[in-house]
């Protein structure tokens, strides 16, 4: 049956039934949900009657995380995740993830990825969206008989298939997660390299190359549209030859500049943060391991850096939901990899990533082309030690030199606290300038001040009119248009 | 042949009254640095054969290649007086010995802004005009940037060869030229009248103005001819000086002086009967290769020459005699010294261009004194990239006090308020340094009223600053320079190499340091912006990048890149409106074009957000028509909140309406940033919000909902204004002679510009021509302008103003339409533009 082999019903079963599991939160996204009764209704008769199912739908943040927190409303012990994922392994709870499974035509795939592949002369290395996963073994069977019928050239074919790592995620992995990160490999992204080669790991999907090879020296040929996930393989494999297979167009994408396109306005976004005084850490992820971790890491760096920080919770940010907060000068905004990425002109604050904080806040780091998405690695490259030049910073938004001057402050700050006190206090009791108070977003050093500088503070209480005011008639109608503005309608 | 050591320089540094800092300026190619050259060649450095072969002072090699000057050197140079030569000097003196700091700085006006800081650093200023060709653009520029600095300056009046060898006109006819010259320059020196600076105009019978040939190493002012014939006539040196120049006349058949001439042959003016035609027989006698007349005609003239220089023939020979007899150096020396002022004497009045704060503080004082003891008082005015790569040194003029090696020093930047800890910093000197030309000589202490180079503070000083004691805290700090011109022209930059961009990053800032007129930005697209004040400053300065900054890593450079404005040409066609997310918020507005003058008086900062509404109302009522009113119903002023578009409130009884102004003006800086065709700054466009329908509850109308209305509001309203591109235009000024004019039109016609003056020179075959030209059109205009005259013309350009273009970018297939798709996909935008309906909403 075709739901019984979209949904893995069986494999999903099993997976209850072995773990012992008695409440079962099974996550689905909005464009799935429609067959959730299905599943769900399959899903209980395959399992015994003292196992418990719950939907869960409306994910708060991307959809593709596990919803941790609604599944510890039902006290779940387990979440089936169903549809498109980042694979981000959770912080509490075990997760089974059934992939989608869409339709791509293994034989065209693989003839494309035979006519393109000797032409660059590079070794190739496949890769492929989770929705496309299921087809891999077809894909790899009908290349290797392919190769095989055509002799000769294509032995200068070199073949290396990314794998799926694994379906199941358990939260005992973060811990051994966490142990590495305490041994601190010194290059973020890449593995301890074990005799073999070089493993990596990316958006759920492993390899390893063999050794005295680098990632530069391959073609990555990807199966799968034009997603999240491709996007991330782009950004952080900036220097490799990219190739995409699109199963729904069933042809080649060759043209990845748009893709190179987003590193440089990413760059441009991170210059653009090193001029924030102000910046909102949005949290968007109550699931991915290390998330909180993270957080710590962005305020502290923050602090360090003489700057202020807001922490926001809410779902899915919007340009609407951001402008609420105009004193924010940037976005930081903690995710799993695959919703990181935001960038629209819509926002009056650009929203950047974690990896792009510590490149914008952390003086003598500096963008080199390598770009981090997860969090696993970020935590890892945490900078050791950092050189303190004193040297203005410059600012390529502004085109000059600009002051930090808040670094300067805390400095002295440590030295002389009375002093400090007396300065502060000295600061809060100057008589301001009524005429300067202008929305000057650059200056203002925390949200109190640019409130400050703001012309409207709220109801003005010492407003000395004494008289009551004259009662007036309110507009009548609705919100989308009141009567006296369909009057004019209709006038004009 | 070194003529002095550090240590004796050291020595004449500490007399304030013997030392003269000055620096030359003239228009570009009137021969600056070839005259400098001479100068140096006289003070030592270099041996006098090869003075005016090369240019000591281009030390770069580009420079050399160009034949012009780029960067502005400074030297310091030795000179002695005669006891004789300063019999009559009236000002304080210490002994004979002169020490010259000598700035020479570029003529080409990319590079004004070098000049501007040469001119901060020195007290007076040697002019040099090209006797036939005249005050030019540039001359009329940096005078006037002198005069408004109070430097005093002498006029030389140059290439006087050309007059002799070139033109070989008569006697009358130079002096009508020279004194055309002078006159000239009179005219624009008199508009500055300073009770403070006194007469700042050259009189040729002071001895304020010289003539001179840099390129053969000759000069003289009326002083030398006077001192000549004085004995002579028995008459005293400063009347036979007067009768050298102006209605003198003199009859040798009668040997009778009169104030007319008789109309008698013989009876020719005194310039002329003493000056002019003495020089020119030596000349042509020397040129005709005559030695038999020659050698009596010098020993009358009481020259002795070498025997080996005896064997010279033709130009050489002459080069030879005339550097014998009218040297240029002692002449220019002996004039700057005798009538520039010296630092103590100048900083008297220069105290109050340069100081910030009060005129009567310690540092006001020691400044005003040239107290070697007081506090110290240093300004830097520029960086110098030294030899080892990415270290520069911060050269500048010490005003008061000493600085010294290992000296701990108050860096006060740019932007440091007096009582604020912004932008300081408290370092140690680690090396003083005297500047002279291609060499570097350290020294212990550099006393008040010199130049000096510091080794050690690059950090700290990005572009200018001022210095003081560590423990000067209430001083404040040097004014900063202003410059005349503005960085138009813009390139991309990127590195060849990917991996190269952190080297392309220091370099830029390098570059930014190295050059006030450089702007080092980032686009929206990620794409490093380098922008410059002309196409030439901008092949320079990507070439320091390069081979400078970068270490040579390669860069790849895109076409010249040239930034729009947007703007509107009518009143929005009607009132648009825009709802919020939630959809229970409305904005309408409507945009229309400034009235003329009114962005410009904003750019000028006549009419900003920081005015006194009062006034502000007034000149908007009296200027621009405004009513009164409306005038104080000014919302803000954007972009950056000081830009040339604004918001006005014309609501009438909206409720809540002051609560979300704010968020409206922060729409509005965005908006106006980046406007609706091409994301340009827009320009000229006042905003109306004309009605305001809000949420009667405050949370459904905060920022989120507004801030992102307001901008859509304000691009629909533009959209239907019918928005139009301004584009920027120089304004170029070309001397050329006659059969040179053809070409000029057709470059210029072709190229879009266009002629409104055009007027020839009294005196001269050349004639001035300025224009209008589109910044867009100019790359590569100077190269097609020389080809189609065949080097007869030589453009000056600087930014004039913003002209509108008159086709329609919202239709398609015109120029500006053009134009916008092409800024849209460099910035790596769609490229066709947000339509209208994605702005406005219906009810």
């Amino acid at each position: 049956m075709e739901l019984d082999r979209n949904y893995e019903i069986a494999r999903v079963a099993e997976f209850v039934r072995s773990g012992g599991f008695t409440r079962v939160a099974l996550q689905f996204p909005d464009e799935l949900l429609k067959d959730s009764m299905k599943v769900v209704k399959a899903l209980c008769q395959e399992l015994d009657s003292s196992v418990k199912l719950y939907v869960m739908a409306d994910t708060t943040y991307g959809s593709c995380c596990v919803d941790e927190v609604g599944a510890a409303h039902v006290g779940a012990e387990c979440v089936i995740h169903y549809g498109h994922t980042c694979l981000s392994s959770t912080s509490t709870i075990p997760a089974l993830f059934i992939f989608d499974k869409a339709l791509i035509s293994p034989s065209n795939c693989a003839r494309s990825l035979l006519d393109h592949g000797p032409k660059s002369g590079k070794p190739i290395l496949v890769l492929s969206g989770l929705e496309y996963a299921h087809a891999m073994p077809e894909i790899k069977k009908m290349v290797a008989s392919d190769v095989s019928s055509i002799s000769g050239s294509t032995s200068i074919l070199e073949l290396l298939y990314a794998d799926v790592c694994c379906s199941v995620v358990a939260p005992s992995e973060t811990c051994t997660f966490a142990n590495q990160i305490g041994a601190g490999s010194e290059v973020e992204r890449e593995c301890p390299a074990d005799e073999s080669g070089q493993s990596y790991n990316i958006g759920g999907l492993s390899w390893k190359i063999p050794q005295g090879q680098k990632m530069d020296d391959y073609l990555l040929f990807w199966i799968g549209s034009d997603s999240p996930a491709f996007a991330n393989v782009v950004l952080t494999f900036n220097n490799c030859e990219i190739v995409r297979y699109d199963a729904t167009e069933g042809g080649l994408v060759t043209d990845v500049s748009q893709s190179k396109k987003i590193l440089r306005r990413r760059y441009y976004l991170v210059e653009k943060a090193k001029d924030a005084n102000m910046i909102g850490i949005l949290v968007g992820t109550l699931g991915a391991a290390g998330y909180l971790h993270m957080i710590h890491q962005m305020r502290d760096l923050i602090t360090q850096a003489g700057k202020k920080s807001y922490t926001f919770v809410m779902g899915r940010p919007n340009p609407a939901k951001l402008a609420n907060f105009p004193e924010c000068d940037v976005f930081i905004n903690i995710s799993c990899a695959q919703t990181a990425l935001l960038d629209s002109k819509e926002f009056l604050a650009p929203v950047i990533t974690p990896f792009e904080a510590i490149l914008a806040f952390d003086r003598g780091s500096q963008w080199t082309g390598a770009y981090v998405m997860e969090f696993r690695d970020l935590i890892a490259s945490t900078p050791v030690e950092r050189e303190q030049s004193k040297e203005a910073r410059f600012s390529f938004i502004q085109g000059g030199y600009v002051e930090d001057l808040d670094q300067q402050d805390d400095d002295e700050v440590e030295k002389d606290e009375i002093l400090s006190l007396v300065n502060v206090t000295e600061k809060a009791l100057q008589v301001r300038d009524e005429e300067s108070r202008s929305v000057m977003k650059n200056t203002a050093k925390s949200g109190a001040e640019f409130f400050a500088s703001r012309s409207y503070h709220g109801l003005d209480i010492n407003n000395t009119d004494s008289l009551p005011g004259k009662f007036l008639a309110g507009r009548s109608g609705k919100a989308s248009g009141y009567k006296d503005e369909k009057a004019e309608i209709s006038q004009s | 042949m070194v003529k002095f050591t550090a240590d004796e320089l050291r020595t004449i540094m500490d007399l304030k009254h013997n030392i003269r800092n000055m620096s030359v300026i003239a228009h570009v190619d009137h021969g600056k640095s070839t005259l400098t050259d001479s100068l140096v060649a006289a003070a030592g450095i270099i041996a006098q054969e090869v003075a005016g072969d090369v240019r000591m002072t281009d030390t770069r090699a580009d420079e050399a290649e160009r034949g012009i000057t780029i960067k502005s050197t400074g030297i310091s140079l030795y000179y002695q007086m005669s006891d004789e030569s300063l019999r009559s000097y009236k000002g304080e003196r210490h002994k004979n010995d002169y020490l010259i700091n000598l700035i020479d700085s570029p003529g080409h006006v990319d590079f004004s802004s070098e000049v501007t800081a040469a001119l901060r650093i020195t007290d007076g200023a040697l002019v040099v005009v090209d006797c036939v060709e005249g005050v030019c653009v540039q001359t009329e520029t940096v005078l006037r940037q002198a005069l408004g600095e109070r430097i005093r300056p002498v006029l030389t009046v140059n290439k006087m060869d050309r007059c002799f060898l070139e033109l070989q006109v008569d006697g009358e006819e130079a002096y009508q030229t020279f004194q055309r010259v002078i006159e000239n320059a009179n005219v624009i020196m008199a508009t500055y009248e300073d009770p403070l600076l006194g007469d700042v105009q050259v009189y040729p019978e002071k001895g304020t103005v010289a003539f001179s040939a840099g390129l053969h190493g000759w000069a003289f002012t009326l002083t030398n001819f006077a001192k000549m014939y004085a004995a002579k006539f028995g008459v005293d040196e400063s009347k036979m000086m007067e009768r050298l120049w102006g209605e003198n006349f003199f009859d040798p058949a009668t040997k009778k002086w009169t104030t007319k001439s008789t109309g008698s042959a013989t009876c020719k003016r005194g310039f002329v009967q003493f000056c002019y035609e003495p020089i020119k027989q030596i000349i042509n006698t020397c040129m005709n290769d005559q030695k038999d007349k020659l050698w009596p005609m010098l020993q009358k003239l009481g020259i002795t020459m070498k025997s080996e220089e005896k064997d010279l023939m033709g130009k050489a020979l002459m080069k030879r005699v005339m550097q014998t007899w009218l040297p240029a150096s002692s002449a220019l020396l002996e004039m700057m010294i005798f009538h520039l002022p010296s630092p103590a004497t100048a900083q008297k009045y220069r105290v109050e261009n340069l100081y910030e704060g009060p005129l009567d503080d310690q540092y006001a004082t020691a400044i005003r004194n040239c107290d070697p003891n007081g506090p110290l008082m240093l300004y830097v005015s520029k960086m110098i990239p030294a030899s080892d790569k990415g270290r520069f040194f911060a050269f500048g003029r010490v005003f008061a006090g000493k600085v010294s090696t290992g000296l701990k020093v108050r860096i006060m930047g740019p932007n440091y308020i007096p009582g604020e800890k912004k932008d300081l910093y408290t370092k140690s000197v680690q090396r003083t340094v005297i500047w002279m030309g291609k060499k570097q000589e350290t020294v212990e202490d550099v006393p008040c009223g010199n130049t000096v180079a510091l080794v050690g503070l690059d950090q700290f000083i990005t572009k200018n600053a001022t210095l003081t004691n560590e423990k000067e805290v209430d001083a404040h700090p040097i004014k900063a320079m202003k410059f005349s011109v503005s960085p138009v022209v813009r390139v991309a930059v990127q590195c060849k190499v990917a991996s190269d961009l952190p080297k392309l990053v220091e370099g830029l800032k390098r570059l930014a340091k190295s050059d006030p007129m450089v702007v080092c930005t980032i686009e929206e697209s990620g794409e490093h912006i380098v922008a410059g004040a002309g196409e030439l400053h901008l092949e320079i300065c990507l070439k320091d990048l390069q081979d400078d900054f970068m270490g040579g890593a390669e860069i790849v450079k895109s076409d010249p890149v040239v930034s729009f404005r947007e703007t509107v040409l009518e009143r929005s066609c009607r009132t648009v409106m825009s709802k919020s997310p939630n959809k229970h918020n409305r904005l309408y507005m409507e945009a229309r074009p400034m009235e003329e003058g009114l962005a410009e008086a904003i750019d000028d900062g006549r009419i900003g957000p920081r005015d006194d509404p009062k006034v502000r109302s007034k000149i908007l009522a009296e200027e621009f028509g405004w009513d009164k009113e409306l005038a104080k119903k000014i919302w803000c002023f954007g972009p950056e909140t000081t830009g040339p578009n604004m918001v006005v409130d014309m609501c009438k009884g909206v409720q809540y309406l002051n609560e979300i102004k704010d968020s409206v003006v922060a729409g509005f800086q965005w908006a106006s940033k980046e406007g609706a065709l091409a994301e340009e700054n827009m320009r000229g466009i006042c905003f109306e919000v004309c009605d305001v329908v809000l949420h009667a509850d405050a949370i459904h109308r905060g920022g989120g909902q507004v801030i992102p209305t307001a901008r859509r509001v304000i691009y629909a309203s533009q959209i239907t204004a019918k928005p139009r591109l301004l584009e920027p235009v120089y304004l170029v000024e070309i001397q050329a002679p006659e059969q040179a004019l053809g070409g000029i039109y057709s470059v210029l016609n072709q190229k879009r510009g266009h002629v409104f003056e055009e007027m020839q020179r009294p005196g001269t075959p050349l004639y001035n021509i300025k224009a209008y030209l589109p910044v867009i059109e100019s790359f590569g205009f100077s190269s097609t302008l020389r080809a189609a005259t065949s080097g007869q013309a030589f453009p000056q350009c600087v930014f004039d103003h913003w002209e509108m273009m008159a086709s329609d970018p919202l239709e398609p297939g015109t120029q500006a339409s053009t134009l916008v798709t092409d800024i849209r996909k460099r910035k790596g935008l769609k490229e066709a533009m947000t339509p209208l309906s994605e702005f406005e909403d219906r009810l």
